[in-house]
């Protein structure tokens, strides 16, 4: 096995191999920053690229692609509060606020150290799972899975307000994105539902028109009416010393990072739910890390935990997204699909010859995604400096390129003019709930996990009826599930009954 | 402000009245989930409306884990700068709608800079210039975006 780990390191090494990642990785660079060209749509169109390379050559190239895309995602997050990538949007609710406090260093600094972080834990986690993995994913069925997403929408107490109202307003954001999610065609039945007689409507609303909206839209017109630069009359920092300063937070709040790794990596494994769940999952958790209200309060306001959490979950689950699809051939999410195409183009069978036969090539794809992410924050490090600088531009110079690229984005997901429409219907309905005080980040959980709930919940019911409520892993969960909904008040009742003590 | 939440607990209501409208008429199978969310969404912005109306304001309590929009604009300007930005932002989307994308860009652009942002002729022309370059050289010659031709294309036959 060690013979195959250290082969495996030589396989990316060779020069051709190496030089492939290199321009895998510059590919994913430029794709992570712009809005709504996905990592997985231009895996896509690489693919035809790999046919006259051998595996590890493809494998470099396309996980040097796939696994940066994230990595650089969140640089737009910080910026400009616009997500790179669909799953990056988290990052923006506390890296954005940062940037407008003018520490944007420190936010670039931990969004990159975290996201390092999370890729090298991804891939430790895909090393020395392979081998123990197969019944965890062959213990999760339908049923398992329906309550992980239901945990996962669950979060939203983390993510509302403290307090009935602030409650009030995150279950009602929750369940007004479930709502959106169920647009479309039924995927049981074939009932068309809530089309408005649009064909657009018929395969639903597509996640990035939708994100892009929600984070962008407000963003730019909060910039518009200050009319300032994006830091504002805020003294800038010294940006060497805020990038240092955010690594250091990385280090500070390493359990933060790793816990949220590991939840990267738990909800990469679990096939269906993807980088979309991971991030918003690890941002409650964050939130939930806080040691009262008053600390709970910072978050949204520009927190680093708020970048560190999401930041690690982005990237560490690639690796959890990798070990279900080389081990059993079961594809973690849309981008694991089109690299499974990859394996069957190079001739492999995802499956115990990855474990024996292959080991190799398998341990290849391990150190691609440590060194592709390595190398790419120690670039992005050298140059934040610069790249930091945009935030103290006029918003007037800026606000036209970031329209440009949000509507860019949008476009490119269904290629219709519909797309452009739904942003601004977003944009328009999120500006009013942040100008009302409603929180988008339990809106766009439920609209995420919205079809995932669904039909898991369709397929249990038609498999188990409701036997599957008496599942040993089931009933774990369903008391995970209460456990997380009610530690924020079990948080509020040990502070107040701490208070007077205090006092 | 109380009005605008007032607004805004009515715009969910009636949004999840509608839903469990329109799911009356669907089968079982279909009008299960989407009836399951849309009942305690009417609830809830229903017991939100009251609390609106007859409640105290807001405190701090209830505040989102969210961004906040910065109040050091007057109102009045802040309100005419927020209307100002959606008509660009309609004007964009109605442009792509009558000359399409590629035409679009270069014409936002320098629209935007010259008579919003008030920037010279010469580096408004050049910044112009680089981003219908950029735009070109990515996402037509190199991804091969397909973009939807203009109204006004098709209605010339172009």
């Amino acid at each position: 096995m060690f013979d195959a780990f250290i082969e495996g390191l030589f396989l990316v090494l060779q020069w051709k191999a190496f030089s492939l990642m290199l321009v895998g990785m510059s590919l994913g660079f430029c794709v992570g920053l712009l809005p709504g060209i996905g990592g997985a749509a231009t895996l896509a169109l690489m693919i035809p690229f790999v046919f006259k390379m051998n595996p590890a050559e493809a494998f470099a190239f396309l996980l040097g692609m796939h696994s940066v895309a994230a990595t650089t995602g969140d640089i737009t997050s910080v910026l400009f509060g616009v997500p790179g990538e669909a799953i990056s949007a988290a990052t923006v609710v506390d890296g954005y606020p940062m940037a407008k406090k003018g520490e944007a260093g420190r936010a670039l600094g931990a969004a990159l150290m975290s996201s390092l972080m999370g890729a090298l834990i991804g891939a430790v986690a895909l090393a020395l799972a392979i081998p123990i993995v197969r019944p965890l994913v062959l213990t999760f069925g339908s049923p398992e899975l329906f309550m992980l997403s239901v945990i996962g929408i669950s979060c939203i107490t983390s993510l509302s307000g403290a307090g009935a109202r602030g409650q009030i307003k995150g279950f009602a954001m929750g369940l007004l994105g479930l709502l959106v999610s169920t647009i479309g065609q039924e995927r049981q039945s074939g009932s068309l539902r809530f089309d408005m007689g649009m064909m657009y409507l018929w395969e639903g609303l597509d996640f990035v028109p939708v994100l892009v909206g929600i984070f962008a839209i407000p963003e730019i017109i909060d910039l518009a009416v200050r009319g300032t630069s994006i830091a504002g009359e805020k003294p800038s920092e010294n940006l060497s010393k805020g990038v240092i300063e955010g690594i250091k937070d990385t280090f500070r709040h390493f359990w933060l990072v790793f816990r949220c790794s590991m939840i990267g990596v738990f909800v990469g494994i679990m096939p269906g739910a993807g980088g979309g769940v991971a991030q918003w999952m690890a941002y409650a958790h964050s939130v939930q890390s806080a040691k009262d209200a008053k600390d709970r309060e910072r978050f949204g306001k520009g927190d680093v935990r708020g970048v560190l959490g999401p930041g690690a979950a982005n990237n560490s689950k690639e690796g959890g997204e990798l070990i279900p699809t080389v081990a059993f051939g079961v594809p973690g999410s849309g981008a694991m699909a089109i690299l499974l195409s990859g394996f069957l183009i190079m001739g492999l069978v995802p499956g115990p010859d990855m474990l024996t036969k292959h080991l190799s090539i398998t341990f290849s794809m391990v150190w691609t995604l440590a060194i592709a992410n390595i190398i790419t924050v120690l670039l992005c490090l050298t140059v934040l400096d610069q790249i930091a600088k945009v935030t103290n531009v006029r918003g007037g110079l800026i606000i036209p390129f970031v329209l440009l690229l949000v509507f860019v984005g949008s476009y490119t997901a269904n290629g219709q003019i519909a797309d452009l429409i739904v942003t601004l219907i977003f944009g328009m309905i999120s500006y009013f709930m942040v100008l009302f005080g409603w929180p988008r980040p339990p809106f766009v959980l439920g609209f995420v996990l919205g079809k995932v709930i669904e039909t898991y919940l369709f397929i249990s019911m038609a498999r188990y009826g409701f036997t599957w409520l008496t599942h040993p892993i089931v009933v774990l969960l369903i008391i995970l599930m209460a456990f997380v909904i009610a530690y924020p008040y079990i948080q509020q009742r040990r502070q107040r009954a701490e208070g007077p003590a205090d006092a | 402000m109380r009005s605008g939440r007032v607004i805004f607990c009515i715009f969910l209501i009636a949004v999840s009245a509608y839903a469990i409208h329109a799911a009356r008429g669907w089968t079982f199978k279909a009008s299960l989930f989407p009836l399951s969310v849309s009942i305690p969404l009417l609830v809830l912005a229903t017991i939100h409306l009251f609390q609106a109306i007859f409640g105290k304001g807001e405190t701090d309590e209830g505040s989102a884990v969210d961004l906040d929009f910065s109040n050091d604009v007057p109102p009045e300007v802040a309100r005419d700068r927020v209307i100002n930005s959606f008509s660009w932002i309609i004007a964009f989307i109605a442009s792509v709608y009558l000359v399409g994308f590629p035409l679009t860009v270069p014409l936002f652009i320098f629209s935007y800079l010259k008579f919003q942002s008030e920037v010279g002729w010469l580096p408004t022309i050049a910044a112009t210039a680089i981003t219908w370059g950029c735009f070109y050289g990515l996402f037509q010659w190199l991804v091969h975006i397909q973009f939807e031709p203009g109204a006004i294309q098709i209605w010339l036959g172009m």
